[in-house]
């Protein structure tokens, strides 16, 4: 998936070949490299700026661990959602997948099954629900931008099931929250369980042939196929993953929360999308990645909080989420066109 | 007289060098005007600023004396300029009537549309060009000659205002060359009725054959604009290139029979019927076919891109349909027509578009490494001389005759048993056309059994041992030896029957 999906250019219009303008000519914005990390720019101006508007509470140890913390999830998550979004795949089920995850979960140990076994079932439901998802997609050509929000609305019937429809909190082990809630050096686990899997997805993506395959089939499922490529098999494998990570971040969830209610997942897939997205505008300009996708969440977060922080309602969030989103995207586009 | 369109000082850039530079021109009404130029050259450029895409940066063009205010597509079609671009424009979704229909409007009767009379007049502007198909169809199922006809029977509908230029952007890249006549002979009509016409091509013949003056560019400036009478095609091949370009006859030498490599028993796929064939390893055969005739599907039919019936064997072991990846894996590699849609990852670099096919050499110890392939692509970026040679520069900052090029390179590392191509040279310009030639004619030195399918005789001719034609989807011809000719193919194909002749 190219956000910055370029028109076949005219050969007539083409830079005369050989000659190397945009590397001839490096501006001083290209030098600082604003293509590719104005993410990062952003997100130390807001620092900056919520350091010296309310130094008190924004410029603490405490804040910074907040940030984190809360956003390890839908990081998780939206991971998670790069992978068959690489090769031009939406899944829309994410967020059910996850709401299944937690529900499964907490169900196996009110009703005095251990936690393992729950987080094992859970974890075998989201590459159930890849694999279903993939078979819609894959084997009867469903766009799966329909396909996937059918399967949503089936897992979220699924939540409502299996939860009766009310919030589930008994029989959880502490051990289970523990999962969730144990910090290490000032940091709760799921930080770390976020850092680990950007590195394997990251090394997925960009060091193996996976990767490659991925984005060829993103960049243009016809060629990909004619290149060789089992696009059917790829693009299976993207929706095990995502249903696999989305149903990890649901265990989390319900490790963090101690509890389980129906559609416990569904804040989580507009800001996943979003940050991938935005994410497409940073490092790898044009490619949807792990490393942007991160900066996208952390740079949200720091900004939703600094405006609460600042006193801004409680709507700020999806406020602030939503025309940040707008924006990146166009300007990505806009300096994509430029290019042309 | 009021010349149809002048062109005065035209320059534009895209962040960089300039693309045009200051180029000036008139066209006659009723002159055919052959625009000429590599890849690159600023043809496509000049014409994108006519129809109002781009802006240019200096300059600016009248039509009929009336100036033409920049930018705006529509006041060029109110000023009476038509176009069939290269990418020909029309909506994939949308059928013949309905695509006709997006330029000019439909004719209404009381606020209805009367769909039977305008399926006719499509049908009826389809055949003025020698078409016939179902106008119900949409676009994007058609061939691609079926569609670029459609571009023209769309450029020549009637309108509000009179046309006054037609500019054709090679509009015969496509055509077989049957279907190409008919397309001059209108092209002809157009201009006597006192259109000006400016017609882009690659193909030279094209240009003597119909225009009466050439423009060529050259690195987006003006070389020469001059009658054709009196020009040969090597002093206009140097024109256009700048420098001799070793054109002389290929002689394909009767390669010496060796084991059979491609096998084809009872190939069928919507109109081939029970097509043999088999290739030798060492050998180009070229396939040959007016449209309609299945030369189009067999590229993709062997390698399993389409579904199929009959039996495709390399070296002896079949290979199943349907199985891109499978055929890849025995032998055979394929470098498709039309690389927008079936070949180019646009966004992605040169790099990855060439090690697509098998970048796992370069995997080891649970790492692609970057640098052993950046240093094989640049490899084969010398070999093949793609430039720029920068193994990181997008696939969409390339020329056409580059991105070729470097979906050869595709294949060509894979080092194939049976190399298919379909159109090898489609939209390349000619310095890159003979390097194409060349690369092909280099790997079947080396053992590879090559298939080039061409709607290009001279091509066919140029590479091939001998040449299949096909017929209503069987082969109706084998032409080999003293018979390899152009006009003869190009007679084979539309069924003259050359053993009688003879």
């Amino acid at each position: 998936m190219t956000v910055d999906k370029q028109t076949p250019i005219e050969p007539g219009v083409q830079r005369k070949a050989g000659r190397q303008p945009t590397r001839a000519r490096r501006s001083l914005a290209a030098t600082l490299g604003m293509d590719r990390f104005s993410g990062l720019y952003v997100w130390a101006v807001l620092i900056l700026i919520f350091s010296i508007w309310v130094p008190s509470l924004f410029d603490t140890a405490t804040n910074f661990r907040i940030i984190a913390g809360s956003q390890a999830v839908t990081a998780i998550v939206a991971m998670g959602l790069i992978v068959p979004v690489a090769c031009g795949a939406f899944d829309l089920s994410i967020a059910g997948t996850m709401g299944m995850g937690v529900c499964i979960v907490v169900w196996f140990q009110a009703n005095g099954h251990g936690y393992l076994l729950g987080i094992f079932a859970a974890l075998a439901f989201g590459l159930l629900v890849g694999l279903v998802n993939s078979f819609i997609v894959v084997k009867l050509h469903v766009d799966s931008f329909i396909g996937t929000l059918g399967m949503s609305s089936v897992l979220s019937a699924g939540t409502t099931w299996v939860t009766g429809g009310f919030q589930v909190a008994n029989g959880i082990s502490p051990h289970f929250t523990a999962i969730g809630q144990k910090q290490i050096l000032g940091l709760p686990l799921p930080v770390y369980y976020m850092v680990v899997l950007a590195l394997i997805l990251w090394w997925m993506l960009e060091y193996t042939p996976v990767g490659r395959y991925l984005y060829s089939i993103g960049g243009n499922t016809q060629a990909a196929r004619l290149a060789g490529i089992r696009v059917g098999r790829i693009t299976t494998g993207a929706f095990l993953i995502s249903g696999l990570v989305a149903a990890f971040a649901g265990v989390l969830l319900a490790a963090e929360l101690g509890s389980a209610s129906p559609d416990v997942g569904v804040p989580y897939l507009l800001p996943a999308f979003s940050a991938v997205f935005l994410g497409a505008t940073q490092i790898l300009p044009g490619r949807v990645n792990v490393l942007g996708t991160l900066i996208a969440i952390f740079l949200l977060a720091t900004g939703v909080k600094g405006l609460q922080l600042a006193g801004a309602p409680g709507y700020i969030n999806d406020l602030f989420n939503g025309v940040a989103l707008i924006i990146a995207v166009a300007l990505a586009v806009r300096s994509a066109r430029r290019k042309a | 007289m009021t010349a149809a369109l002048t062109v005065t000082n035209m320059s534009k850039s895209f962040a960089g060098p300039r693309v045009l530079e200051s180029v000036s021109l008139s066209v006659q009404p009723g002159e055919i005007r052959a625009l000429v130029g590599e890849n690159g050259s600023g043809k496509s450029t000049l014409i994108r600023i006519l129809a109002g895409f781009h802006l240019p940066d200096e300059g600016s063009a009248e039509v009929d004396g009336e100036p033409l205010p920049p930018g705006r597509g529509e006041a060029s079609e109110a000023l009476g300029l038509r176009f069939v671009h290269q990418d020909l424009g029309l909506v994939n979704n949308l059928d013949a009537v309905d695509n006709i229909a997006l330029g000019v409007g439909y004719p209404s009767f009381r606020g209805r549309i009367r769909w039977r009379q305008e399926r006719k007049r499509t049908q009826a502007a389809l055949a003025e060009l020698g078409y016939k198909f179902d106008v119900r169809r949409p676009a994007g199922s058609l061939a691609m000659s079926e569609r670029t006809a459609l571009a023209v029977a769309r450029a020549l509908a009637p309108r509000s205002t009179p046309a006054k230029v037609l500019i054709l952007d090679e509009p015969t890249a496509n055509l077989p060359a049957a279907e190409a006549q008919r397309l001059f002979q209108l092209t002809r009509r157009v201009a006597d009725s006192g259109v000006a016409v400016m017609y882009v091509s690659h193909h030279f013949d094209e240009v003597f054959e119909l225009a009466q003056s050439v423009t060529v560019l050259r690195d987006g400036e003006l070389v020469i604009t001059r009658p054709v009478a009196g020009l040969t095609e090597d002093q206009l091949i140097e024109l256009v290139v700048g420098r001799e370009v070793d054109n002389a006859a290929h002689v394909a030498n009767a390669a010496e029979r060796r084991d059979v490599v491609l096998e084809v028993t009872g190939l069928g796929c919507n109109v081939l019927t029970d097509v043999d064939m088999t290739v030798h390893a060492g050998e180009i055969v070229g396939v040959a076919g007016i449209t309609g005739s299945g030369r189009d599907e067999v590229a993709a039919a062997l390698f399993g891109g389409t579904d199929r019936a009959g039996q495709v064997k390399v070296n002896g072991a079949a290979v199943p349909k349907l199985r891109p990846d499978r055929a890849m894996a025995m032998g055979m590699g394929l470098v498709p027509a039309e690389r927008h849609a079936n070949a180019a990852f646009m966004a992605a670099t040169l790099r990855e578009n060439i090690t697509v096919t098998r970048p796992g050499i370069h995997w080891r110890n649970g790492i692609l490494w970057r640098s052993p392939e950046r240093s094989d692509v640049v490899k084969w970026l010398e070999r093949l001389d793609v430039r720029p040679r920068n193994s990181e520069f997008a696939m969409s900052e390339l020329s056409g005759g580059n991105q070729q090029k470097v979906v050869l390179a595709r294949w060509l590392r894979m080092e194939p048993k049976v190399l298919v191509l379909n159109e090898p040279t489609q939209g390349v310009d000619v310095g890159a056309k003979a390097d194409i030639h060349k690369l092909i004619d280099d790997a079947a030195a080396q053992g590879t059994a090559v298939l080039v399918v061409s709607t290009d005789h001279e091509e066919l001719v140029r590479l091939c041992h001998r040449v299949l034609v096909l017929r209503r989807g069987r082969i109706a011809d084998e032409i080999s030896g003293g018979r390899m000719d152009h006009d003869i193919i190009t007679a084979a194909t539309i069924g003259r029957d050359q053993h009688s002749a003879a």
